[in-house]
């Protein structure tokens, strides 16, 4: 009994204890515990930075934790702390796991000022490289390959050395992102980094590898040969990387594909996209400037190559668009993208409306993302406008839209028109006219205009309806809508008469100066198939003279000028308008005008007052009307180049040659689309959506002529790969998922095999185990084999390869013309029977 | 490659600056807001949003996300791909919402320790590194009370001292030893409708968008098959890492192994009926006049299978010459805003075979009213919500769970909104 009392009170007085224990260190901690609120820190006056020494000399971790939050305050309000570097470094051995994060955080950011003193962190770090922990290992050859110290760089050497052959993928990863770091610090030891790449390529690790892609771009992305015996591996191991692993992977991928296939770009479609291209291009190399002649020069040599070529796919890479393909269902935006530009790159254009519908989708993200897509969905539109134009409505713009999101739909909906959407882009374009917003309006009233030139078959309605947008209360849109329809004319004389007809029938309701004077100067331009209301409008124009516009006035002045050069002085009532306005443009206030009546005057009544016919070239590009389009004034200025010339050097009457001069044909202004010029960059680009090149930009390599050896990457790769490349337990390792696709054949529960790799805290091992006996030996004894053997993984994937090519070339043949779906569930098929083969090769070979 | 961000406040101050690569000095940041500001006064009715997200600037782009208020700026210097680095910047808010609950400058600042370490984790030398919120949860603990009891009486009895999750996952996505005493599983399918609905009540362009939120809470390796009745519907979609594509080709299944946690399983597009009914129909009608307009919306139900639609609001921007407006609705409030010039209609529930509600009034422009005014159209934005309907009527179909032996608890529920729907007056 007495015991029993005993036994209770040393209980009792043990729990007190224990609770006192517990209680002071709740009690001492509470200022920490008050609810993770860190901004305490950010108030920073000078008391508390002469704490901060002192706390970070304390024995307490929770001070130093004090100070160096305090610290990294600083650093995030700008100021500099570097001179607590002695003070931080001391603690990059400490215990505390917590302390020593806040430390490195501090280290990155101030090593490189104090390069001496952040040598005192590496020893420890070299330490940490053999901690059993793999995120101490990993985290200490990330700062210490972080620092950029140059003379550690032998240091991080060896540190990537071991490291690269760490159990651990994460270690391994960590190790390959260590390797650009590494080069940088010192680029002579290029040599040796690329060794270890070349090792690491063999990593069969899905968590790994998009790391030593990443370092094998950065460090060495013309070594393409390396990748020649992995290039299989790759491309089945593209669907189980992590999302960023996957874009490196589609980048590289995408520069070997292009240095190593002839050109698959098919003939069919690429040809008759080109044609009317072509045509285009003519017209436009003779007016644009360079930069336009340039991308045609591009996709016009684009398409004389793909002429070369035959249509065979090689079914290497036909291997790698099919198992780019599932990517297009990722979440990752650039990861649909970079689908997108594997297959505007590399794949026949008829597979390119593959990529649609996904990038459609990615209109539904945020709104820079949408900024994106949308910049590389006009690049893509102008040169296969079919891969869009079932998907016009998604380009409708909503008024909530920002600015620059609806000024790309629009010249994405003029892109993708055809025939049998223009009704409905049409009627959505006239609706966005009502915005009240100007410069919105201004561009819808534009891209009707595009629309028109871009398909001539609805040219015809676009006008009708440019011309009721002519008689809108609204000036701007009247004015634009004038200007649109001049263009359009002026690339369809043929249409000229009624509608010029009809334009001036609405000369008296329409005020804005913009639209008369394009009324005026359609009048005159087109005034030999005019010539019974020409007369009558410059009538209505006199006298009208002195209400208008200085812009209207100068085509009336013009007009007249015209009217006159055609019929001759011959025509008593137009000679005598054109003197009445003359003489009224004498006195006018503006010297443009005065000036242009004086050059007129000059140019047709007088040889002698030719003296006084001083071209003002500033006058002359308005009579294009205010230079709208470039190429019309450059046209405008070499003409009159050409005037002054036989003036000065024959002495010649400028009159003689009046028709020449005021009558000349106008070349028809080309359409220039802002966005034009974008294709010439690779899709993604940062270069494309800002249209111009950027710094670092590489184009993609030319298609060779000759198809380089394609046996290369039939050879399997020589070098054993390690066995802890082959590791199943690590991060998505993707032999395990390889099983778990074909186990997913046999059976639903399939699923549960791949998670069997990690060894211990998941029940059912046993389970597993016997399902794998039950239901699929092969899949098992594999299993087995190799966690065994490890070697033996490595004959495996060689052997794999192989077969994938025989596989691959029978299926490639069947492959062209079949429904989609169809397509798919054959492939999956063929790749499950891939994977299903290569094991049981692998074990009868051992057995 | 991704060298630096600096997050900026509302008013363009520096909140976080973290550094991958080489140092970009702050001034950076003064030039951005410089560029901004300029963007802002120098078009008509600009807003923030309408400012480029990629600025150039002579040595810099300047790729910028504005997003709650918050900016995440990133100067680069090579030429990368944007999308990667606006997928990445959006990243940063994602996971902070996941950490903290909410993001905005406060929550940034009161754990501004935690945002760095998180930075530190998520980004290698430039390369994005671990952006998997269960991956990042391991190395980065989220500031719970749990957590925190555990790390700060750790640290004075010092027993642990170098505590850490040694079993890292083999999937990036799931965090390794999950344990609850209740397993259970929800699933919210989400719809939204994005519709132009013209003038006379016809759809001009009409989609739906589907999302699986999914919340987890399963212990250990649950390995799960979702299927649906008639998968058939969906038209295009986009999956959370985990789901297994070839699977989907195959067997228009999802089977995956969740992540813990709130996650989004898929995102899927429906193809709708050519002419599907919408759910809802707004029925502007505006009269304008010289000096003013009047003007009378009704709202009338549709297809909702009977349910009522809640949560209705419109929204009617107004000219920005519009000074005065005088209305009245038979149902909810409305409130006019005149210095952002929008009449908000809060309307509220709508019961099936009730009397539709109306709003009518008038509204004026100021003595400076323009043509403009008068011919400018209008935009009514809707919104609403019907709870447990699916416009595409996509169901699920049953719920398998392999390699663990519990029965979890499973949950779905479905709903409808509007998503960027608009009429058309």
């Amino acid at each position: 009994m007495y015991n029993v009392d005993a036994y209770l009170k040393s209980l009792t007085s043990n729990a007190v204890k224990l609770s006192k224990k517990v209680q002071d260190g709740i009690v001492e901690n509470t200022r920490d515990l008050r609810f993770e609120n860190q901004a305490h820190f950010l108030d920073t006056n000078e008391d508390k930075m002469r704490q901060i020494r002192k706390n970070l000399d304390s024995k307490y971790e929770k001070e130093k934790l004090d100070g160096l939050k305090r610290l990294i305050a600083m650093i995030s309000k700008g100021r500099d702390v570097s001179e607590f570097f002695p003070d931080v470094v001391k603690n990059v051995a400490s215990n505390s796991l917590e302390v020593r994060k806040l430390v490195y955080i501090y280290i990155l950011r101030y090593a490189e000022q104090e390069q001496d003193l952040a040598l005192l962190s590496v020893n420890t770090f070299q330490k940490d490289l053999s901690d059993k922990n793999q995120l101490i290992r990993a985290m200490a050859l990330r700062v210490m390959s972080g620092i950029r110290v140059p003379v550690i760089s032998p240091i991080v050497m060896l540190g990537i050395k071991k490291c690269v052959t760490d159990l651990s993928p994460y270690v391994r990863k960590i190790a390959a992102h260590a390797i650009p770091k590494c080069y940088q610090l010192d680029p002579a030891q290029k040599d040796a980094l690329v060794d270890i790449i070349s090792t690491m390529l063999g990593d069969n690790s899905t968590f790994t590898i998009g790391g030593v892609l990443m370092a094998f771009n950065q460090v060495c992305p013309d070594r393409l040969d390396l990748i020649h015996p992995q290039y299989r591996k790759l491309c089945k191991m593209l669907v189980d990387m992590d999302e960023w692993g996957q874009i490196t992977a589609m980048d590289l991928l995408l520069r070997y594909s292009r240095t190593q296939f002839l050109n698959p770009i098919g003939k069919t479609t690429a040809q008759t996209t080109t044609r009317t291209k072509k045509e285009k291009s003519v017209v436009k190399s003779f007016y644009s400037d360079d930069d336009s002649d340039v991308s045609h020069h591009s996709s016009d040599s684009e398409s004389d190559s793909s002429e070369e070529e035959n249509n065979s796919v090689d079914p290497d890479l036909a291997y790698l668009l099919k198992c780019a393909l599932p990517l297009l269902q990722s979440r990752n935006s650039q990861v649909v993208l970079s689908v997108a530009k594997l297959y505007m790159h590399l794949a026949p254009a008829e597979d390119s409306y593959k990529i649609g519908r996904p990038l459609v989708r990615l209109l539904r993200t945020h709104r820079e993302i949408q900024y994106v897509v949308l910049n590389n969905i006009v690049a893509i539109a102008s040169q296969r406008p079919y891969v869009f134009d079932q998907f016009y409505q998604h380009f409708f713009v909503r008024s909530t839209d920002p600015v620059f999101i609806r000024n790309l739909k629009l010249d994405i909906l003029t892109l993708i028109a055809t025939e049998s959407n223009i009704t409905f882009i049409l009627r959505e374009l006239q609706e966005y006219v009502k915005s009240s917003n100007k410069g919105f309006v201004t561009q819808a009233i534009e891209a009707i205009g595009h629309c028109a030139s871009n398909i001539p078959e609805m040219a015809e309605s676009c006008l009708g309806g440019l011309l009721k947008l002519s008689y809108s209360k609204s000036d701007s849109v009247a004015a634009q809508s004038v200007v649109a329809i001049r263009r359009l004319l002026q690339q369809r004389p043929g249409d000229c008469v009624f509608m010029i007809t009809q334009l001036t029938k609405a000369l008296d309701e329409i005020t804005e100066p913009l639209a008369r004077a394009n009324i005026f100067w359609l009048v005159g331009q087109y005034s030999n198939q005019l010539q019974t209301i020409a007369p009558d409008v410059l009538r209505k124009a006199a006298k009208s003279f002195t209400t208008e516009s200085e812009s209207s006035k100068l085509q009336i002045l013009t007009l007249g000028g015209k009217l006159v050069a055609l019929e001759g002085t011959t025509s008593k009532t137009v000679s005598l308008l054109l003197q009445y306005v003359l003489n009224m443009a004498r006195y006018d206030l503006d010297y443009g005008v005065r000036d242009r009546a004086r050059f007129l005057r000059a140019l047709v009544y007088g040889k002698q007052k030719v003296a006084e016919t001083t071209v003002d070239q500033d006058s002359d590009e308005n009579d294009h009307e205010n230079g709208q389009q470039e190429s019309d004034s450059t046209e405008q200025d070499a003409q009159d180049g050409e005037g002054e010339f036989e003036y000065s050097e024959k002495e010649l009457n400028l009159s003689d040659h009046i028709k020449a001069i005021l009558l000349s044909e106008k070349a028809a202004p080309v359409q220039e689309n802002p966005s034009h010029g974008r294709e010439q960059y690779k899709v993604g680009s940062m270069s494309l959506v800002l249209n111009r090149i950027v710094a670092g930009y590489e184009a993609l390599p030319d298609w060779p002529k000759v198809q380089p050896d394609p046996s290369v990457r039939r050879l399997a790769a020589t070098m054993e790969a390690p066995g802890y490349m082959n590791d199943r337990t690590g991060f998505g390792s993707d032999s395990a998922y390889a099983k778990s696709r074909q186990g997913q054949d046999s059976s639903v529960s399939g699923g549960q095999e791949r998670y069997d790799g990690q060894a211990g805290p998941y029940r059912g091992a046993d389970t597993l185990d016997k399902f794998l006996e039950s239901s699929d030996d092969e899949t098992s004894s594999d299993e087995e084999d190799g966690s065994e053997e490890e070697t033996s993984d490595e004959e495996e994937t060689s052997e794999e390869g192989e077969e994938e090519t025989s596989e691959e070339e029978t299926g490639s043949g069947e492959e062209d013309d079949d429904d989609e779906d169809e397509d798919d569930e054959e492939d999956a098929s063929s790749s499950e029977e891939e994977a299903i083969l290569p094991p049981k090769r692998a074990n009868g070979r051992r057995g | 490659m991704i060298e630096s961000l600096f997050v900026l406040s509302p008013t363009g101050k520096v909140i976080i600056e973290k550094h991958w690569h080489e140092l970009i000095p702050r001034r950076v940041v003064d030039y951005f807001n410089e560029q901004v500001s300029k963007a802002m006064t120098e078009g008509e009715d600009v807003t923030r949003e309408d400012v480029l997200p990629i600025i150039a600037s002579p040595k810099y782009q300047l790729i910028n996300v504005y997003r709650d208020g918050l900016t995440y700026l990133s100067p680069v210097t090579k030429e990368v791909d944007p999308m990667m680095v606006f997928e990445f910047l959006h990243r940063i808010p994602d996971i902070l919402q996941e950490y903290f609950g909410q993001v905005s400058e406060t929550v940034i600042k009161e754990n501004f320790v935690t945002v760095y370490q998180l930075l530190e984790e998520m980004m290698d030398d430039g390369f994005p590194l671990t952006t998997e919120p269960n991956s990042l949860k391991e190395i980065v603990p989220a500031p719970n009370i749990l957590n925190k009891v555990v790390t700060t009486l750790g640290a004075t009895t010092s027993v642990s001292t170098r505590k850490m999750p040694h079993g890292m996952s083999n999937l990036p996505w799931r965090k390794a030893g999950v344990k609850y005493n209740s397993n259970e599983i929800f699933f919210d399918i989400v719809e939204e409708i994005d519709a132009i609905v013209d003038s006379t009540g016809k759809a001009v362009s009409c989609e739906a968008h589907g999302t699986i939120q999914t919340n987890s809470r399963l212990s250990g390796m649950p390995d799960l098959t979702l299927s649906f009745v008639n998968p058939r519907l969906v038209d295009d979609c986009s999956f959370h890492q985990s789901v297994r594509f070839n699977k989907w080709e195959s067997d228009k299944v999802l089977s995956f192994v969740p992540p813990d946690g709130h996650f989004r399983l898929m995102s899927y597009r429906v193809n709708l009926p050519s002419q599907q009914n919408l759910p809802i129909q707004v029925k502007p009608s505006i009269n304008i006049g010289a000096n003013g307009a009047k003007f009378d919306i009704t709202v009338s139900l549709r297809s909702t299978d009977g349910k009522p639609v809640e949560n209705v609001v419109l929204t009617l921007p107004l000219h920005k010459s519009t000074t005065t407006l005088t209305a009245q609705c038979n149902v909810g409030q409305y409130m006019f805003d005149p210095v952002g010039k929008v009449l908000r209609w809060d309307v509220g529930k709508i019961v099936p075979r009730e009397r539709a509600p109306v709003i009518s009034g008038s509204f004026g422009f100021g003595s400076a009213s323009s043509d403009a005014a008068a011919n400018a159209g209008y935009n009514i934005g809707v919104e609403f919500l019907i709870n447990s309907h699916s416009l595409s009527g996509l169901k699920v179909d049953v719920l398998k769970l392999f390699n663990e032996s519990y029965k979890p608890y499973k949950g779905v529920r479905t709903m409808t909104k509007a998503g960027r729907y608009q009429v058309r007056a």
